[in-house]
Protein backbone atom coordinates (compact mmCIF):
# COMPACT_ATOMS: atom_id res chain seq x y z
CA UNK A 1 0.00 0.00 0.00
CA UNK A 2 1.90 3.26 -1.17
CA UNK A 3 1.84 5.90 1.21
CA UNK A 4 1.59 9.49 -0.31
CA UNK A 5 2.80 11.32 2.46
CA UNK A 6 5.87 10.10 4.45
CA UNK A 7 4.87 8.30 7.78
CA UNK A 8 8.44 9.72 9.04
CA UNK A 9 7.87 13.14 8.35
CA UNK A 10 4.76 13.15 9.66
CA UNK A 11 6.30 11.93 12.81
CA UNK A 12 9.00 14.33 12.73
CA UNK A 13 6.88 17.15 12.17
CA UNK A 14 4.49 16.69 14.80
CA UNK A 15 5.03 19.02 17.59
CA UNK A 16 5.42 21.82 14.45
CA UNK A 17 2.49 20.77 13.46
CA UNK A 18 0.60 20.17 17.00
CA UNK A 19 2.11 22.69 19.24
CA UNK A 20 3.25 25.37 16.90
CA UNK A 21 7.22 24.68 17.83
CA UNK A 22 9.05 27.73 16.44
CA UNK A 23 12.68 29.19 16.67
CA UNK A 24 13.38 32.01 18.14
CA UNK A 25 16.46 33.54 17.24
CA UNK A 26 19.06 34.43 19.92
CA UNK A 27 20.64 37.33 18.02
CA UNK A 28 17.69 39.35 16.00
CA UNK A 29 15.30 37.80 18.99
CA UNK A 30 12.72 36.85 15.51
CA UNK A 31 10.61 34.32 15.90
CA UNK A 32 10.88 31.59 12.79
CA UNK A 33 8.11 29.77 12.11
CA UNK A 34 8.34 26.55 10.62
CA UNK A 35 11.70 26.14 12.56
CA UNK A 36 14.70 25.66 10.56
CA UNK A 37 18.32 25.37 11.38
CA UNK A 38 19.41 28.89 10.77
CA UNK A 39 17.51 32.66 11.36
CA UNK A 40 15.93 33.63 8.42
CA UNK A 41 15.82 37.36 8.69
CA UNK A 42 19.47 37.08 9.93
CA UNK A 43 21.33 33.62 9.33
CA UNK A 44 22.15 32.96 12.92
CA UNK A 45 22.39 29.84 13.93
CA UNK A 46 21.70 30.53 17.56
CA UNK A 47 18.39 29.41 18.48
CA UNK A 48 16.02 27.99 20.92
CA UNK A 49 12.75 26.41 20.45
CA UNK A 50 9.52 27.61 21.72
CA UNK A 51 6.02 27.13 21.36
CA UNK A 52 3.19 29.34 19.93
CA UNK A 53 0.28 27.49 20.64
CA UNK A 54 -1.19 29.76 23.39
CA UNK A 55 -0.89 33.01 21.60
CA UNK A 56 -4.04 34.20 19.58
CA UNK A 57 -2.94 36.21 16.13
CA UNK A 58 -3.92 38.82 14.15
CA UNK A 59 -5.11 38.35 10.53
CA UNK A 60 -2.44 39.80 7.90
CA UNK A 61 -3.98 38.71 4.80
CA UNK A 62 -5.46 35.95 3.37
CA UNK A 63 -6.92 34.09 -0.09
CA UNK A 64 -9.51 31.94 -0.94
CA UNK A 65 -9.04 28.84 -3.57
CA UNK A 66 -11.84 27.20 -4.93
CA UNK A 67 -9.78 24.82 -7.28
CA UNK A 68 -7.28 23.57 -4.67
CA UNK A 69 -5.47 20.16 -5.37
CA UNK A 70 -6.35 16.93 -5.20
CA UNK A 71 -7.83 15.25 -1.72
CA UNK A 72 -9.10 18.61 -0.55
CA UNK A 73 -12.12 18.54 -2.22
CA UNK A 74 -14.40 18.25 0.34
CA UNK A 75 -12.75 21.49 2.17
CA UNK A 76 -13.86 23.83 -0.84
CA UNK A 77 -13.27 26.93 -0.76
CA UNK A 78 -10.16 26.59 1.30
CA UNK A 79 -9.08 29.79 3.00
CA UNK A 80 -4.99 30.29 3.37
CA UNK A 81 -3.86 33.13 5.68
CA UNK A 82 -1.08 34.52 7.07
CA UNK A 83 -1.21 35.19 10.49
CA UNK A 84 1.25 37.11 13.07
CA UNK A 85 1.37 35.92 16.74
CA UNK A 86 0.07 38.59 19.05
CA UNK A 87 3.21 38.43 21.94
CA UNK A 88 6.05 37.02 19.42
CA UNK A 89 5.08 38.67 16.30
CA UNK A 90 5.87 35.04 14.43
CA UNK A 91 4.31 35.11 10.81
CA UNK A 92 2.87 31.92 10.08
CA UNK A 93 1.01 30.29 6.71
CA UNK A 94 -1.85 28.69 7.90
CA UNK A 95 -5.99 27.40 7.04
CA UNK A 96 -8.59 29.46 8.54
CA UNK A 97 -11.53 27.48 9.47
CA UNK A 98 -14.98 28.09 10.62
CA UNK A 99 -15.33 30.86 8.44
CA UNK A 100 -16.97 32.38 5.55
CA UNK A 101 -14.26 34.31 3.30
CA UNK A 102 -16.79 37.41 3.79
CA UNK A 103 -16.20 37.28 7.71
CA UNK A 104 -12.91 37.71 7.32
CA UNK A 105 -10.96 41.31 7.53
CA UNK A 106 -7.50 42.79 8.11
CA UNK A 107 -6.15 42.82 11.56
CA UNK A 108 -9.15 40.68 13.45
CA UNK A 109 -7.83 37.94 15.76
CA UNK A 110 -7.99 34.39 15.39
CA UNK A 111 -6.99 31.75 17.46
CA UNK A 112 -5.48 28.49 17.24
CA UNK A 113 -7.79 24.88 17.06
CA UNK A 114 -5.89 21.68 16.16
CA UNK A 115 -7.82 20.10 12.78
CA UNK A 116 -7.63 16.97 10.46
CA UNK A 117 -5.95 18.92 7.32
CA UNK A 118 -5.50 15.63 5.68
CA UNK A 119 -6.18 12.19 4.66
CA UNK A 120 -3.72 9.61 2.99
CA UNK A 121 -6.39 7.99 1.06
CA UNK A 122 -8.73 5.52 2.92
CA UNK A 123 -6.51 3.19 4.81
CA UNK A 124 -3.13 5.41 5.48
CA UNK A 125 -2.32 8.60 8.25
CA UNK A 126 -4.72 10.34 9.50
CA UNK A 127 -2.84 14.24 9.50
CA UNK A 128 -3.94 16.73 12.05
CA UNK A 129 -2.64 20.54 12.68
CA UNK A 130 -3.27 23.63 13.88
CA UNK A 131 -5.11 26.10 12.21
CA UNK A 132 -6.98 29.59 12.71
CA UNK A 133 -9.97 30.63 13.57
CA UNK A 134 -12.45 33.40 14.82
CA UNK A 135 -12.14 32.96 18.70
CA UNK A 136 -15.64 31.08 20.16
CA UNK A 137 -15.69 34.58 22.54
CA UNK A 138 -14.09 37.69 21.64
CA UNK A 139 -12.64 39.08 24.73
CA UNK B 1 -10.38 12.16 56.79
CA UNK B 2 -8.74 11.51 52.97
CA UNK B 3 -8.45 14.32 50.85
CA UNK B 4 -11.30 13.55 48.51
CA UNK B 5 -10.20 13.46 44.37
CA UNK B 6 -12.16 16.34 42.59
CA UNK B 7 -12.34 18.13 39.71
CA UNK B 8 -9.74 20.91 39.12
CA UNK B 9 -10.94 21.75 35.35
CA UNK B 10 -13.40 21.36 33.10
CA UNK B 11 -14.48 22.17 29.21
CA UNK B 12 -16.48 21.33 26.84
CA UNK B 13 -16.58 21.84 22.81
CA UNK B 14 -20.09 22.26 20.32
CA UNK B 15 -18.98 22.08 16.56
CA UNK B 16 -20.40 25.32 14.88
CA UNK B 17 -22.98 23.66 12.52
CA UNK B 18 -26.31 23.03 13.53
CA UNK B 19 -28.73 21.09 11.75
CA UNK B 20 -32.74 21.91 12.76
CA UNK B 21 -34.30 18.27 12.99
CA UNK B 22 -37.48 19.56 10.86
CA UNK B 23 -34.77 18.89 7.93
CA UNK B 24 -34.56 15.50 8.81
CA UNK B 25 -38.31 15.01 8.80
CA UNK B 26 -38.44 16.72 5.39
CA UNK B 27 -35.44 14.44 4.06
CA UNK B 28 -36.73 11.03 5.27
CA UNK B 29 -40.79 11.45 5.67
CA UNK B 30 -41.03 10.93 9.47
CA UNK B 31 -44.34 12.62 11.49
CA UNK B 32 -43.89 16.36 11.48
CA UNK B 33 -43.66 16.09 15.61
CA UNK B 34 -40.94 13.81 15.53
CA UNK B 35 -38.61 16.80 17.21
CA UNK B 36 -41.30 17.75 19.47
CA UNK B 37 -41.36 14.30 20.76
CA UNK B 38 -37.92 13.72 21.09
CA UNK B 39 -37.80 17.53 22.64
CA UNK B 40 -34.54 18.22 20.60
CA UNK B 41 -34.71 20.99 18.08
CA UNK B 42 -31.59 20.95 16.43
CA UNK B 43 -28.40 18.81 16.67
CA UNK B 44 -24.45 19.82 16.69
CA UNK B 45 -23.07 18.54 13.38
CA UNK B 46 -18.96 17.86 13.41
CA UNK B 47 -16.85 19.84 10.14
CA UNK B 48 -15.26 17.85 7.46
CA UNK B 49 -11.83 18.62 9.06
CA UNK B 50 -13.08 17.72 12.69
CA UNK B 51 -13.11 14.57 14.46
CA UNK B 52 -13.56 13.15 18.21
CA UNK B 53 -9.95 13.70 18.85
CA UNK B 54 -9.79 17.17 17.33
CA UNK B 55 -13.04 17.76 19.21
CA UNK B 56 -11.98 16.70 22.48
CA UNK B 57 -8.35 18.56 22.06
CA UNK B 58 -10.61 21.69 22.67
CA UNK B 59 -12.66 20.34 25.48
CA UNK B 60 -9.50 19.77 27.01
CA UNK B 61 -7.84 22.69 26.22
CA UNK B 62 -10.66 24.80 28.14
CA UNK B 63 -10.46 22.47 31.35
CA UNK B 64 -6.46 22.85 31.24
CA UNK B 65 -7.09 26.93 31.31
CA UNK B 66 -9.39 26.15 34.31
CA UNK B 67 -7.04 23.96 35.88
CA UNK B 68 -4.27 26.55 35.99
CA UNK B 69 -1.72 23.34 35.57
CA UNK B 70 1.13 22.29 33.51
CA UNK B 71 0.11 20.04 31.39
CA UNK B 72 3.55 17.81 31.53
CA UNK B 73 1.54 16.83 35.43
CA UNK B 74 -0.84 14.82 33.85
CA UNK B 75 -0.31 11.37 34.61
CA UNK B 76 -3.11 9.82 32.52
CA UNK B 77 -5.03 10.69 29.37
CA UNK B 78 -8.26 8.45 29.43
CA UNK B 79 -10.44 8.99 25.62
CA UNK B 80 -13.79 7.80 26.10
CA UNK B 81 -15.38 7.56 22.43
CA UNK B 82 -17.68 5.13 20.11
CA UNK B 83 -16.48 7.03 17.28
CA UNK B 84 -12.40 6.67 16.80
CA UNK B 85 -10.64 7.92 13.99
CA UNK B 86 -8.09 4.95 13.63
CA UNK B 87 -10.17 1.56 14.40
CA UNK B 88 -6.46 0.55 15.54
CA UNK B 89 -4.08 3.61 17.08
CA UNK B 90 -4.27 5.19 20.47
CA UNK B 91 -6.54 8.53 20.07
CA UNK B 92 -5.24 9.14 23.08
CA UNK B 93 -1.73 9.56 22.27
CA UNK B 94 -2.31 11.94 19.24
CA UNK B 95 -4.27 14.01 22.13
CA UNK B 96 -1.58 13.85 24.69
CA UNK B 97 0.92 14.63 22.19
CA UNK B 98 -0.75 17.83 20.95
CA UNK B 99 -2.05 19.06 24.21
CA UNK B 100 1.75 18.86 25.67
CA UNK B 101 1.35 15.76 27.88
CA UNK B 102 3.68 13.27 26.69
CA UNK B 103 5.73 11.41 27.16
CA UNK B 104 5.36 10.48 30.86
CA UNK B 105 1.64 9.61 31.33
CA UNK B 106 -0.49 6.99 30.75
CA UNK B 107 -2.80 6.92 28.06
CA UNK B 108 -5.99 5.15 26.38
CA UNK B 109 -8.94 4.77 24.53
CA UNK B 110 -11.77 3.42 26.58
CA UNK B 111 -14.91 1.89 24.98
CA UNK B 112 -18.39 1.18 26.07
CA UNK B 113 -21.30 2.71 24.33
CA UNK B 114 -21.90 6.53 25.79
CA UNK B 115 -20.31 5.59 29.33
CA UNK B 116 -16.63 4.91 28.40
CA UNK B 117 -15.69 8.56 29.83
CA UNK B 118 -17.37 7.49 32.99
CA UNK B 119 -15.92 4.88 33.56
CA UNK B 120 -12.60 6.52 32.82
CA UNK B 121 -13.48 9.06 35.72
CA UNK B 122 -13.74 6.56 37.96
CA UNK B 123 -10.64 4.69 37.35
CA UNK B 124 -8.89 8.74 37.28
CA UNK B 125 -10.64 9.08 41.11
CA UNK B 126 -8.74 5.75 42.02
CA UNK B 127 -5.97 6.95 40.50
CA UNK B 128 -5.70 10.25 42.14
CA UNK B 129 -6.75 8.96 45.68
CA UNK B 130 -4.13 6.25 45.46
CA UNK B 131 -1.35 8.75 44.84
CA UNK B 132 -0.73 6.84 41.28
CA UNK B 133 -0.91 10.24 39.28
CA UNK B 134 -1.60 13.61 40.63
CA UNK B 135 -3.29 14.43 38.03
CA UNK B 136 -5.80 12.27 35.23
CA UNK B 137 -7.57 14.06 32.29
CA UNK B 138 -10.77 12.30 31.06
CA UNK B 139 -12.04 13.24 27.56
CA UNK B 140 -15.44 12.29 26.07
CA UNK B 141 -16.18 12.96 22.77
CA UNK B 142 -18.14 11.65 19.83
CA UNK B 143 -19.29 12.35 16.10
CA UNK B 144 -22.46 10.10 16.80
CA UNK B 145 -23.02 7.67 13.50
CA UNK B 146 -27.12 7.12 12.25
CA UNK B 147 -28.02 5.32 9.77
CA UNK B 148 -29.52 8.14 7.20
CA UNK B 149 -33.02 7.48 7.71
CA UNK B 150 -32.58 5.76 10.94
CA UNK B 151 -35.01 7.44 13.70
CA UNK B 152 -31.46 7.77 15.73
CA UNK B 153 -30.33 10.23 13.02
CA UNK B 154 -32.34 12.72 14.90
CA UNK B 155 -29.80 12.63 17.78
CA UNK B 156 -26.67 11.47 16.94
CA UNK B 157 -24.48 14.61 17.04
CA UNK B 158 -21.00 15.98 17.91
CA UNK B 159 -19.72 17.09 21.20
CA UNK B 160 -16.94 16.87 23.50
CA UNK B 161 -16.35 17.36 27.27
CA UNK B 162 -13.42 16.47 29.50
CA UNK B 163 -12.85 16.82 33.13
CA UNK B 164 -9.32 17.21 34.79
CA UNK B 165 -9.30 15.34 38.15
CA UNK B 166 -6.81 16.35 40.85
CA UNK B 167 -6.43 16.78 44.57
CA UNK B 168 -9.89 17.88 46.24
CA UNK B 169 -8.08 21.35 47.43
CA UNK B 170 -7.66 22.15 44.22
CA UNK B 171 -11.01 21.35 43.27
CA UNK B 172 -13.96 23.02 41.98
CA UNK B 173 -15.78 20.18 42.68
CA UNK B 174 -15.43 17.51 44.88
CA UNK B 175 -16.25 13.87 44.22
CA UNK B 176 -17.87 13.44 47.40
CA UNK B 177 -18.66 9.21 46.45
CA UNK B 178 -19.87 6.73 43.32
CA UNK B 179 -21.53 3.77 42.41
CA UNK B 180 -21.96 1.56 38.95
CA UNK B 181 -23.85 -0.60 38.07
CA UNK B 182 -23.68 -2.77 34.61
CA UNK B 183 -25.45 -5.79 32.97
CA UNK B 184 -24.82 -7.57 29.81
CA UNK B 185 -27.90 -5.66 27.80
CA UNK B 186 -27.87 -5.30 24.41
CA UNK B 187 -29.63 -2.03 23.55
CA UNK B 188 -27.63 -0.69 21.00
CA UNK B 189 -24.27 -2.05 19.16
CA UNK B 190 -22.46 -1.66 16.47
CA UNK B 191 -20.61 -4.99 14.65
CA UNK B 192 -16.85 -4.32 13.20
CA UNK B 193 -16.88 -3.01 10.00
CA UNK B 194 -20.28 -1.75 9.70
CA UNK B 195 -20.75 2.03 9.76
CA UNK B 196 -23.90 2.47 11.56
CA UNK B 197 -24.68 0.85 14.74
CA UNK B 198 -28.21 -0.97 15.78
CA UNK B 199 -30.47 -1.00 17.92
CA UNK B 200 -33.17 -3.32 19.84
CA UNK B 201 -36.32 -1.07 18.99
CA UNK B 202 -38.11 -0.59 21.88
CA UNK B 203 -35.79 -2.19 23.93
CA UNK B 204 -33.26 0.94 24.87
CA UNK B 205 -35.72 2.48 27.56
CA UNK B 206 -37.22 0.45 30.52
CA UNK B 207 -34.22 -2.38 30.47
CA UNK B 208 -31.57 -0.38 29.92
CA UNK B 209 -31.52 3.57 30.30
CA UNK B 210 -34.01 3.55 33.04
CA UNK B 211 -33.39 0.23 34.77
CA UNK B 212 -29.47 1.02 35.03
CA UNK B 213 -29.88 4.69 36.02
CA UNK B 214 -32.26 4.28 38.59
CA UNK B 215 -30.33 1.23 39.96
CA UNK B 216 -27.46 3.48 39.39
CA UNK B 217 -28.48 6.12 42.03
CA UNK B 218 -30.79 4.10 43.92
CA UNK B 219 -27.46 2.29 44.99
CA UNK B 220 -25.92 5.75 45.79
CA UNK B 221 -28.78 6.75 48.02
CA UNK B 222 -28.48 3.37 49.91
CA UNK B 223 -24.52 3.72 50.20
CA UNK B 224 -24.46 7.11 51.06
CA UNK B 225 -27.29 7.96 52.92
CA UNK B 226 -28.91 11.03 50.19
CA UNK B 227 -31.72 11.17 48.96
CA UNK B 228 -32.77 13.74 45.89
CA UNK B 229 -33.77 16.31 48.42
CA UNK B 230 -30.03 16.89 49.07
CA UNK B 231 -29.13 17.38 45.44
CA UNK B 232 -28.90 21.15 44.20
CA UNK B 233 -28.94 19.32 40.62
CA UNK B 234 -29.19 16.32 38.65
CA UNK B 235 -27.63 15.22 35.61
CA UNK B 236 -28.44 12.66 33.55
CA UNK B 237 -26.89 10.78 30.13
CA UNK B 238 -29.38 12.85 27.70
CA UNK B 239 -30.29 10.35 24.68
CA UNK B 240 -32.91 12.62 23.74
CA UNK B 241 -34.85 15.30 25.95
CA UNK B 242 -37.87 13.89 27.36
CA UNK B 243 -35.94 10.24 29.21
CA UNK B 244 -33.97 12.53 31.65
CA UNK B 245 -37.23 14.13 32.65
CA UNK B 246 -38.46 10.71 32.95
CA UNK B 247 -35.94 9.01 34.85
CA UNK B 248 -35.69 12.21 37.32
CA UNK B 249 -39.54 11.98 37.61
CA UNK B 250 -38.84 8.25 38.76
CA UNK B 251 -36.08 8.97 40.82
CA UNK B 252 -37.99 11.82 42.96
CA UNK B 253 -35.69 14.81 41.38
CA UNK B 254 -38.03 17.86 40.12
CA UNK B 255 -37.28 19.00 36.82
CA UNK B 256 -36.30 22.51 38.24
CA UNK B 257 -33.06 20.89 38.88
CA UNK B 258 -32.60 18.47 35.96
CA UNK B 259 -33.36 21.55 33.51
CA UNK B 260 -29.60 23.34 34.08
CA UNK B 261 -27.81 20.81 33.07
CA UNK B 262 -30.37 19.38 29.99
CA UNK B 263 -28.20 20.35 26.74
CA UNK B 264 -29.74 17.81 24.35
CA UNK B 265 -32.80 19.93 23.17
CA UNK B 266 -29.87 22.45 21.71
CA UNK B 267 -27.27 19.93 20.32
CA UNK B 268 -28.80 16.82 20.26
CA UNK B 269 -27.03 13.72 22.03
CA UNK B 270 -22.80 13.87 22.32
CA UNK B 271 -22.93 10.43 23.46
CA UNK B 272 -19.79 10.22 26.11
CA UNK B 273 -20.03 13.86 25.98
CA UNK B 274 -23.63 13.52 26.73
CA UNK B 275 -24.18 13.80 30.37
CA UNK B 276 -20.93 15.37 30.97
CA UNK B 277 -21.39 18.35 28.89
CA UNK B 278 -24.58 18.63 31.52
CA UNK B 279 -22.27 18.40 34.10
CA UNK B 280 -19.80 21.27 32.60
CA UNK B 281 -22.72 23.81 32.15
CA UNK B 282 -23.48 22.96 35.67
CA UNK B 283 -20.50 23.75 36.85
CA UNK B 284 -20.34 26.84 34.56
CA UNK B 285 -22.71 28.21 36.86
CA UNK B 286 -22.45 26.82 40.17
CA UNK B 287 -22.23 28.05 43.40
CA UNK B 288 -20.13 26.99 46.34
CA UNK B 289 -21.94 24.32 48.24
CA UNK B 290 -24.24 23.32 45.30
CA UNK B 291 -24.42 19.62 45.46
CA UNK B 292 -24.65 17.89 41.73
CA UNK B 293 -25.86 14.23 41.28
CA UNK B 294 -24.26 12.89 38.03
CA UNK B 295 -25.44 10.03 36.15
CA UNK B 296 -23.99 8.40 32.93
CA UNK B 297 -25.37 5.88 31.07
CA UNK B 298 -23.67 3.33 28.36
CA UNK B 299 -25.29 0.79 25.97
CA UNK B 300 -24.66 -2.63 26.95
CA UNK B 301 -25.26 -1.26 29.69
CA UNK B 302 -24.36 0.37 32.35
CA UNK B 303 -24.68 3.68 34.49
CA UNK B 304 -22.57 5.34 37.16
CA UNK B 305 -23.45 7.90 40.08
CA UNK B 306 -21.76 10.09 41.29
CA UNK B 307 -22.48 12.46 44.27
CA UNK B 308 -20.34 15.88 43.67
CA UNK B 309 -19.73 18.87 46.06
CA UNK B 310 -18.96 22.12 44.39
CA UNK B 311 -16.10 24.26 46.34
CA UNK B 312 -15.48 28.20 46.62
CA UNK B 313 -13.23 27.82 43.46
CA UNK B 314 -15.16 26.74 41.33
CA UNK B 315 -15.67 30.69 41.05
CA UNK B 316 -12.72 31.60 39.91
CA UNK B 317 -12.47 29.18 37.15
CA UNK B 318 -15.52 29.77 35.41
CA UNK B 319 -14.55 32.63 34.02
CA UNK B 320 -10.98 31.55 32.38
CA UNK B 321 -12.56 29.50 29.48
CA UNK B 322 -15.41 29.42 27.04
CA UNK B 323 -18.24 28.20 28.96
CA UNK B 324 -21.34 25.32 27.07
CA UNK B 325 -23.68 28.47 26.35
CA UNK B 326 -20.52 30.56 24.74
CA UNK B 327 -20.41 27.34 22.12
CA UNK B 328 -24.76 27.44 22.19
CA UNK B 329 -24.59 30.58 21.33
CA UNK B 330 -22.28 30.55 18.25
CA UNK B 331 -24.40 28.16 15.71
CA UNK B 332 -24.97 28.23 12.13
CA UNK B 333 -27.74 26.69 10.52
CA UNK B 334 -26.89 23.91 8.10
CA UNK B 335 -29.49 21.99 5.34
CA UNK B 336 -29.15 18.16 4.97
CA UNK B 337 -27.11 18.65 2.09
CA UNK B 338 -24.44 20.41 3.93
CA UNK B 339 -24.74 17.69 7.37
CA UNK B 340 -24.62 14.69 4.58
CA UNK B 341 -21.23 16.35 3.22
CA UNK B 342 -20.10 17.38 6.78
CA UNK B 343 -21.14 13.15 7.98
CA UNK B 344 -19.03 11.56 5.22
CA UNK B 345 -22.59 10.45 4.48
CA UNK B 346 -22.07 11.17 0.71
CA UNK B 347 -19.81 8.37 -0.88
CA UNK B 348 -17.22 9.73 -3.08
CA UNK B 349 -14.41 8.07 -5.30
CA UNK B 350 -11.18 9.37 -3.48
ZN1 LIG C 1 17.88 36.24 13.67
Amino acid sequence: MPMNYSVPRAWRERKKYYRLEAARCLSCGRVNYPPGPVCRYCGSDKLEKIELIDEKARLITWTVIHVPVEGYEEHRPLIIGIVETLDTKARLLTRIVDAEPSELSRGMILEPVLRRIREDGEAGLIHYAITYRPPIKQV
Amino acid sequence: MVDKPGIVGWGSYIPLNRLPLDEITRVWGFQPEMPSSLNVREKAVAGRDEDSVTMGWEAARNALRRAGIDPSLIGAVWFGTESKPYAVKPSATILAEALGITPVTMASDMEFACRAASEALRISLAAVSSGLVRYALVIGSDTAQANPGDVLEYTAASAATALIVGPGSEAAAVIEDSYTYVTDTPDFWRRAHQPYPLHGEGFTGAPAYFHHIVSAVKGLFEKTGLGPEDFTYAVFHQPNGTFPLRVAKMLGFPKEKVLPGLVTPYIGNSYNSSALIGLSRILDIANPGDTILLAPFGSGAGSDAYAIRVTEKVLEKQTLAPTVDDYLERKKKIDYALYAKHRGLIKRIR
